[in-house]
Parts: C-alpha cells; sequence; structure tokens
C-alpha cells in the first residue's frame, strides 16, 4: 500500500483530528472531536430492555404465553442448559452455520471477484444471479429437495445461499467503486496486473468485501432458524419453532436469547479482525 | 473508465451485449426441458415446461396473477421506503456519534442476529393480524442493511477530505450535503440496494409466516401445499422476474445518483 | 400499477383510515354488540377468498350462513386462516386478535393448559381420519414395520395424539422410530424424493397415491374412532362473558349447518364444496365413503367425544406437550349447545355415543 499512501499523504499541520496509527496492523484508537464514551456504555440501554422487559411483563401489557417474563425464560433457559439439550442443539446449530457460511464465503468471493474485474462475465451472470437472489428459500425448497434430499446438505445449501448473495454482491460493488485515480497511480508506478490487484484493487475494496463477509455471518445466522423450520428436529432454529409449535414461549426465548448471544460473540471476532485488516484506513469520523 | 494499454479491456466478445444476460437462464430452461424430455427423474416433483406455460396463461387471463402482485407489490414498497429512511436515520446517527455508537451499537449488532422469525409472536401483538403486521415485518428487513452500510460508509470517508472541509471552513449543511453524504453515497446506495433484496424476500416470508392473505408467496404456498408443483414453479418464475426488475430499477437509479462520480471510479 | 407519489399517498392515507376504523371498531366492543366477530381457522385457507375443508364450520363459511346470521344487526364477521395452524390461532388467542376458533383438540389443549382462557362450544371435523404413507416400492407394509425409520409427523397439530396412539397400539413409541418434524406440504415433497420412510397424514395424502407418488399402508378409516382426530370450536370466556347472546347465535348457526350437511341428501354438495379449497371431491368421496354423514358431522360433545378429550389431556401431559392438566368438563360449556339443539329440535338427530364407543340406545 506504500504507493497509494505516498500519494494520499496530506502535510500533516497541527490538525484537530488526531492521526490514527500509521503502521498497518495496529487498531485504531477511539477518537472523536472530544467526545469520551469508554466501554461501559454498551450497558446501559440493554439493561433499560430488560428493564422495560420485567415491566411489561409484570403488568401483563402483553399476554404472559405470548411475552414470558424474564424470569420464566431465565428458569427454563437452566433447565435446558442442565439437561444438556440447549448445548446439543447449540452445537447442530453452530457445526451448520459454519459450513454453510464456509461455502458461502468461498463462492461468494469467488463469485464477487469474478463479477467485479470482468465485464463479460458480469454481463453474463448477474441478471440471473440477481433473480436467483431474489426467491426465498421456500421458493427453493422442492427443487433442492430433488435434488439432494432433505439432509444435511439440503440445509448447508441453503445457509450458503444466504451468505452468498450479500457477500458476492459487495465484493462485486467494491471493486466497482475502486476511485480511478488508485489504478492511475498503479499505472503510472508500471504495476503488472498482479500487482495492480492485489496492491491496489484488492486493499481498497476490502472495507466493502468485508462489510460484505459481516452480512453473510448475519444472514447465515439468520437462515439457520428459517431452514430448521422447514425440515429439522434439532439446533437451536428447532427449538425456537418447536417452542412456539407447542405454545412454550419461554423456550423460544430461551432459544433467541442463545441465538442472539452467540451471534454477537462470532459478530464481534469479525468486527476484531475488521479493525485489523484495515488497521491502515484513516476514517474521518 | 480508467482504460490503459497495460489494463485494457476492450469488449471484443463476440455475443452482444444486451443478450449475454438471456444465455444462462435460456440454457437452464433448456436444460430443464431435457430433463423432463429424457426423464433423468421420475419425481413428480419435475414437471414440464409446458405445463407450467400453462398454468402461467391461466394465472393471467383470471387475474389472479394482477391481484397477487398488486397487493405483495403494495406492501413491499410502503416497508420498504420506511425501512430504508428509518434505517439511514438510524446509520447516520451511528456514523457521526461515537456515544451514540457506543450506547445503542452492540444492543444493534445483537438484535440483527436475532431472526426475524423469532419477532413474529411480537410483531402480531403490536401490529395485529392484517397487512401492518407483513410491513413492519419488512420494514425491519429493509431497516438493517441500510443502517449498516450507512455507518460503514459514513467511517469510510477519508481522513484528508475531513481535513480539507475543516480548513474550507464547512457549516453543518454543507459538512452533511457536500462531504458526507456524497463521500458515503457508493456504500449507503449498496445498503439500500441490499434492503430492496431484503425486503422482497421478507415480502414472501411474511406471505408465509402470517396469516393469509393476497400475495405473490400465497401462489408459492398453496401450490406446495396442494402438491401443485406447476404453481410453485411458476410462482418461483414470477418471484424471481419481479425481484429482477425491482433490482433492475434500482441500479439504474443508483447509477444516476452516482454518475457524478463520472471517470473517477474503475468499473472494469 | 403505477407507482407514483399519489398512489403510495393513497395507500398510506388507506391504511390510516382502516387503523382508525379499527380503533372504532374496538370502542364499539363495549357497546351490546360487537360491531365485528372474528373467527380464526387453524388452517392455511386456499384460494382467494380463502376456504377450508373436512367440517361444519367450513360449510358455514363456505355458504357465509354465519355472516348473514348477523348482517341484520349490522355485525360483520371476519375469518382468519393461519397457516401456522393450532399454534398461530393460539398466539392470535392470546393477542385478543380472535374471538372465536376452530382447533383441534391438542392445540387447544396446550393453550388452555398455559392459562388461556377459553371454552369449547361446539364438536366439528370429528373423526378425521390420519393416513400413513410410503413410497411405492417400500418394503413398509404396516405401522409394526416402522421401527427405526424416518417418520414424518406434524407435530403439535391435532394429528400427534392419534398417531402416537396407534403407535402404542402396534407396541412403538415415537423415540423408537426416527420422528421428523415437517408440516404438510414439505410431507408430500419429501415423500415424493423418498427422502423420508414414511409419512403421517391427513387426507391430503391420498394425492401422492394418485400420482404414484406413495402408497398408503394405514388408514384409521374403517377402524376405531380412537385413532381419529378431533376439532372443535372454542370462545374466548371474554367474549362469552360479554356477549352471550351472540355465542348463542353463533353456536345455533353451526348447528344449523350441521344439520343441513349431515342431510344425506346435500352429501354430493357438502364434498363438492370442500373440495373447493383444493383436496379434489373423489378424495372426499373416498374418505366418507360408506358412513353416515351425521356420524362425523355431529356437533354433539357426546360421552364418547367427552372421555377422548379427557383421555387427550392425559396423553398431551405425559409426553410433555403441556404442562398441566385441567378440567374437561369444566372446559366444555354444553349449554349454548343444548339450547340451540332444543330450540331446534334437533335434540335426537345425531348419534349419542356412550363412552365405549357404542351408540345410546343400542
Amino acid at each position: 500500500m506504500s504507493a497509494q499512501q505516498a500519494v494520499l499523504e496530506l502535510p500533516s499541520s497541527a490538525s484537530p483530528v488526531p492521526e490514527l496509527a500509521q503502521e498497518q496492523g495496529k487498531a485504531p484508537r477511539a477518537r472523536f472531536r472530544g467526545n469520551w464514551s469508554p466501554r461501559w456504555l454498551a450497558l446501559p440501554f440493554p439493561l433499560f430492555l430488560l428493564l422495560l422487559w420485567h415491566v411489561a411483563a409484570q403488568f401483563e401489557w402483553v399476554a404472559p404465553q405470548v411475552l414470558p417474563s424474564p424470569q420464566s425464560v431465565l428458569l427454563t433457559f437452566i433447565d435446558l442448559a442442565a439437561s444438556g439439550e440447549m448445548f446439543d442443539n447449540l452445537k447442530i446449530s453452530l457445526l451448520r452455520v459454519l459450513l454453510g457460511f464456509g461455502v458461502g464465503l468461498a463462492g461468494g468471493l469467488l463469485l464477487g471477484v469474478a463479477m467485479g474485474l470482468s465485464r463479460v462475465f458480469k454481463d453474463y451472470v448477474y441478471p440471473l444471479f440477481k433473480a436467483f437472489s431474489q426467491v426465498p428459500v421456500l421458493g427453493w425448497l422442492p427443487l433442492l429437495m430433488l435434488l439432494v434430499g432433505i439432509d444435511e446438505a439440503l440445509k448447508i445449501i441453503l445457509i450458503s445461499k444466504a451468505a452468498l448473495v450479500p457477500i458476492a454482491l459487495n465484493t462485486f460493488k467494491g471493486i466497482e467503486n475502486v476511485p480511478a485515480r488508485y489504478v492511475e497511480v498503479a499505472r503510472v508506478l508500471r504495476f503488472s496486473r498482479w500487482q495492480l490487484l492485489t496492491r491496489v484493487i484488492f486493499p481498497a475494496a476490502l472495507p466493502p468485501v468485508w462489510n460484505g463477509v459481516r452480512y453473510g455471518f448475519t444472514h447465515a445466522w439468520l437462515a439457520l432458524v428459517v431452514v430448521e423450520l422447514l425440515a429439522s428436529s434439532e439446533g437451536l432454529g428447532y427449538m425456537i419453532v418447536f417452542g412456539r409449535q407447542l405454545f412454550q414461549l419461554d423456550v423460544v426465548m430461551a432459544a433467541v436469547v442463545v441465538v442472539g448471544a452467540v451471534g454477537y460473540v462470532l459478530d464481534r471476532v469479525l468486527a476484531r479482525i475488521e479493525t485489523v485488516l484495515l488497521g491502515w484506513r484513516r476514517t474521518g469520523f | 473508465m480508467a482504460r490503459s494499454s497495460s489494463y485494457d479491456t476492450q469488449d471484443k466478445h463476440p455475443v452482444p451485449k444486451f443478450l449475454r444476460g438471456w444465455i444462462l437462464p435460456a440454457a437452464l430452461v433448456l436444460l430443464w426441458w431435457l430433463a423432463v424430455k429424457f426423464n433423468w427423474s421420475a419425481s413428480p416433483l419435475l414437471v414440464p415446461v409446458d405445463k407450467v406455460w400453462d398454468t402461467a396463461v391461466r394465472q393471467v387471463r383470471s387475474g389472479e396473477l394482477e391481484i397477487a402482485l398488486e397487493a405483495s407489490l403494495r406492501r413491499d414498497l410502503i416497508g420498504f421506503a420506511i425501512g430504508v429512511s428509518a434505517g439511514l436515520a438510524f446509520g447516520i446517527a451511528f456514523g457521526l456519534s461515537r456515544l451514540f455508537e457506543r450506547l445503542i451499537g452492540p444492543t444493534f449488532h445483537t438484535l440483527k442476529q436475532i431472526s426475524l422469525f423469532a419477532w413474529i409472536p411480537l410483531l402480531s401483538v403490536w401490529f395485529g393480524l392484517g397487512d401492518a403486521a407483513k410491513v413492519a415485518f419488512l420494514s425491519l428487513a429493509a431497516f438493517f442493511p441500510v443502517v449498516l452500510n450507512t455507518f460503514e460508509g459514513i467511517r469510510s470517508v477519508p481522513a484528508d477530505l475531513v481535513e480539507a472541509a475543516r480548513v474550507l471552513k464547512f457549516n453543518r449543511r454543507q459538512w452533511l450535503f457536500k462531504l458526507i453524504l456524497p463521500a458515503a453515497a457508493p456504500s449507503i446506495l449498496a445498503g439500500i440496494h441490499l434492503a430492496l433484496i431484503y425486503a422482497w424476500l421478507a415480502t414472501l416470508g411474511a406471505e408465509y409466516l402470517l396469516v393469509s392473505g393476497k400475495g405473490v408467496g400465497n401462489t408459492m404456498i398453496d401450490g406446495r401445499e396442494l402438491f401443485l408443483m406447476d404453481l410453485v414453479i411458476f410462482g418461483v418464475i414470477v418471484v424471481g422476474f419481479v425481484g429482477f426488475a425491482l433490482n433492475w430499477l434500482a441500479a439504474r437509479l443508483e447509477r444516476r445518483l452516482l454518475a457524478w462520480r463520472g471517470r473517477s471510479v474503475v468499473q472494469f | 400499477m403505477t407507482l407514483d407519489r399519489r398512489t403510495v399517498l393513497k395507500q398510506l392515507a388507506a391504511s390510516g383510515v382502516g387503523a382508525g376504523a379499527a380503533i372504532l371498531g374496538l370502542q364499539a366492543r363495549a357497546a351490546n354488540k360487537p360491531a365485528i366477530v372474528r373467527i380464526g381457522v387453524a388452517q392455511p385457507g386456499i384460494g382467494n377468498p380463502p376456504q377450508f375443508s373436512g367440517s361444519s364450520a367450513a360449510v358455514a363459511n363456505a355458504k357465509g350462513w354465519v355472516e348473514e346470521e348477523f348482517k341484520a344487526d349490522g355485525i360483520k364477521v371476519e375469518w382468519f386462516f393461519f397457516k401456522g395452524a393450532g399454534p398461530a390461532v393460539n398466539e392470535a388467542l392470546s393477542n385478543k386478535q380472535l374471538d372465536f376458533a376452530f382447533q383441534g383438540d391438542l392445540p387447544s389443549i396446550v393453550a388452555k393448559s398455559a392459562g388461556l382462557k377459553t371454552r369449547l362450544i361446539l364438536a366439528t371435523g370429528v373423526r378425521s381420519n390420519i393416513y400413513l404413507a410410503v413410497p411405492p416400492d417400500s418394503p413398509i407394509q404396516s405401522v409394526k414395520d416402522l421401527r427405526g425409520k424416518r417418520v414424518a409427523i406434524f407435530k403439535g397439530t391435532n394429528a400427534q395424539l392419534p398417531i402416537n396412539r396407534v403407535l402404542e397400539a402396534n407396541s412403538l413409541q415415537e423415540r423408537d422410530l426416527r420422528a421428523i418434524n415437517l408440516d404438510q406440504a414439505t410431507t408430500l415433497a419429501a415423500l415424493s424424493t423418498k427422502d423420508i420412510d414414511a409419512a403421517f397424514g391427513n387426507i391430503n395424502l391420498l394425492r401422492l397415491r394418485d400420482k404414484n407418488a406413495a402408497r398408503i399402508v394405514y388408514s384409521s378409516k374403517g377402524g376405531s374412532p380412537i385413532f381419529t382426530t378431533q376439532s372443535h370450536v372454542l370462545v374466548t370466556d371474554e367474549f362469552a362473558q360479554q356477549y352471550p347472546q351472540i355465542t348463542a347465535r353463533v353456536v345455533k348457526t353451526f348447528v344449523k349447518t350441521s344439520k343441513w350437511a349431515s342431510d344425506e341428501v346435500n352429501r354430493e354438495e357438502v364434498l363438492r364444496l370442500w373440495a373447493k379449497a383444493g383436496t379434489p371431491y373423489e378424495h372426499w368421496r373416498e374418505d366418507y365413503d360408506g358412513e353416515p354423514l351425521r356420524v362425523r358431522i355431529n356437533p354433539n360433545f357426546d360421552p364418547f367425544l367427552v372421555a377422548r378429550y379427557k383421555d387427550s389431556v392425559e396423553q398431551a401431559y405425559r409426553l410433555k406437550l403441556s404442562r398441566s392438566r385441567f378440567d374437561v368438563d369444566q372446559w366444555i360449556d354444553q349449554r349454548y349447545l343444548k339450547a340451540a339443539l332444543k330450540e331446534l329440535n334437533l335434540e335426537t338427530y345425531w348419534p349419542i355415543f356412550q363412552i365405549n364407543g357404542k351408540i345410546l340406545g343400542t
């Protein structure tokens, strides 16, 4: 990235905007125009929601069958954790999501890069891609069942489709949106095609690509519930669906909490990777 | 378009541009037709092309398709509009205020991971059994990508541009309209594009998950319930086609709105 | 359809008016009669306008007789159909979005044990058959052969209990099979692709047989009625307390419908009405062949049916599907039914089954 930095470096005067760490790999420190915001600020809002939930359940603003109280959800959660049910289902769901996400990631990146770099490929494939991505899981189900049955393969494929769409789209757009002046610089410096790709295009496209990767993961996780709704007998999504079918919304909420928590943790991991990968970026805000 | 002798990507391909998009779909239809003709599968899930065509003609003639499409599209567009506006507001707040991001961010990132399916009981409580619940469901689906991409777009505004704005002593309005929004525009528009996709998917999802009513999704669902695969495939084609059309419109709009970038982006 | 600003604004205004009307409707409820009577159906409605089948309630819906009954009073009647079947109806009942509901025994039992305040007022769609289907070339010949096989069961619906009874009658439990929870549509598809070895279901399995994609190896038809599914119409305690006359009139309308539908003269019309919801007329004819209509289109909670419901409450509790037991005799409110039967002089029109399954008087 040295070429890019050489061109873009402005004379840094005594600027009110503190500079970011220049070296690669160092995470940007929090900076704002004088705003102070420590870590624990993350807590008040969720606590407020929790309080709201408790009050709503206490005063039965919503029927208890539809919105169980936090206490009952906690008790159910403890039950499920103790019996091992929660962990078993979590394990199965996690495996499905990771596999599906992996496949979707690979496919999405490949497709996105191909569409971004080759006009011709894009002209052939993009229209069909657009149409395909707009058909919901329910529509694909009959055809996919015909091809792969109703076992794990079906679920993995559906999850990977959910991950592939945003990844491919964001990768494609990311490459398309690379500023022309970067390419001109590369031309001036007589970069080879390979150097152009690895030192200019990919790094410049990285922010939207990584955004797409995070989406892809989120949607893989979201798809899990839908997939397990349709044809499964285990997993967190199954717990949510079956709990609802048996009118045991506390089981549903317990599973939802676990889904949210695990999803959040994994998303944070991806965010961390993002700050590492994009440490060189000098953001304005 | 950045073109030079070394990175020249001159369009020397034999097939004319406007035809290229049709080749793959045509190949798929051919494959389908062959599969039926040569009986590659005995399953009743494989329906002959002409049967689907007959169903299509019947649906159009009886006006059923029009009613269903109108209902679905109406919900889709209203929910999309709501979700995008709310998403923009939220995303800008996130992007510009670290405080806001720290306060609401973690909760937001957790909520986005929770399947919309889990929201349905609560949505039914607050919005009842009619179209309002479906529109709310839709708006949520459109909301999240817009927020995330807007946030990302604002964060990507290069520091040097911010410094330039400072030097030029921009006022509030100029900050927003001359610096932030244009710089974040590609990302925001990509987010809106994603929101469009997810809104359409959620429209169909809502028809499956919430009370029965009119809509294109119901065509597919009824077909599944009654094991009329020709109806299902017809539904799939309509859904894909409408989604494609929406996307195409969005792409035209996007190109219009980003035309000011002119030759400043690569666009191989 | 043009998508210009005016159209969008019009739609928004229309929804606003709709919301306003809904609020007005809520206020009107406080008066002596409701502005609208809301009936939920635990089946996906097929077609435009949505219809369902298999019961006298379905006939009443198709013929519009409930709407007719209340037209003079200016009370609207609205039917809601739920793809999520019983469980989705339960949610709507909890949210006070329905007044009456047509549901199977198990979902209502689950809801009542979870604290939902309802009462049963009419039997409808009783003694519906369950079927077991397998792929055409399958070695499975009967329920006994299901051990260790992948079997689709739509859990949480009223078929689950009779299915368990059939299994128990063949010395099997659900955990002796590899049971998969699939809804009807997915079951049909999975059976046709042979991804499951067998599927329990209702009359809709017959269409696979017609396409040579499945073979029926068991049907509750002709066997003990213990293996059939039961359904009913219920009303929320709140609505019944507030509008007892309206409730009584709804029950009377359904009883009148049941009488019309039990008349053999109308057999064909009844079956054809049901066929409009998608299941072919021939299948209905086959399912009802050899049985007098009035055995199954019977609105009475006779001792046999009450015993079935008591049994179901016990079974649901045992299978951990519900969390408590309750008194079925308190749950079933026979008053409206008895009043309607007396008024219409139909007290002896339908067979009254004793607990032992035999008809009273035989």
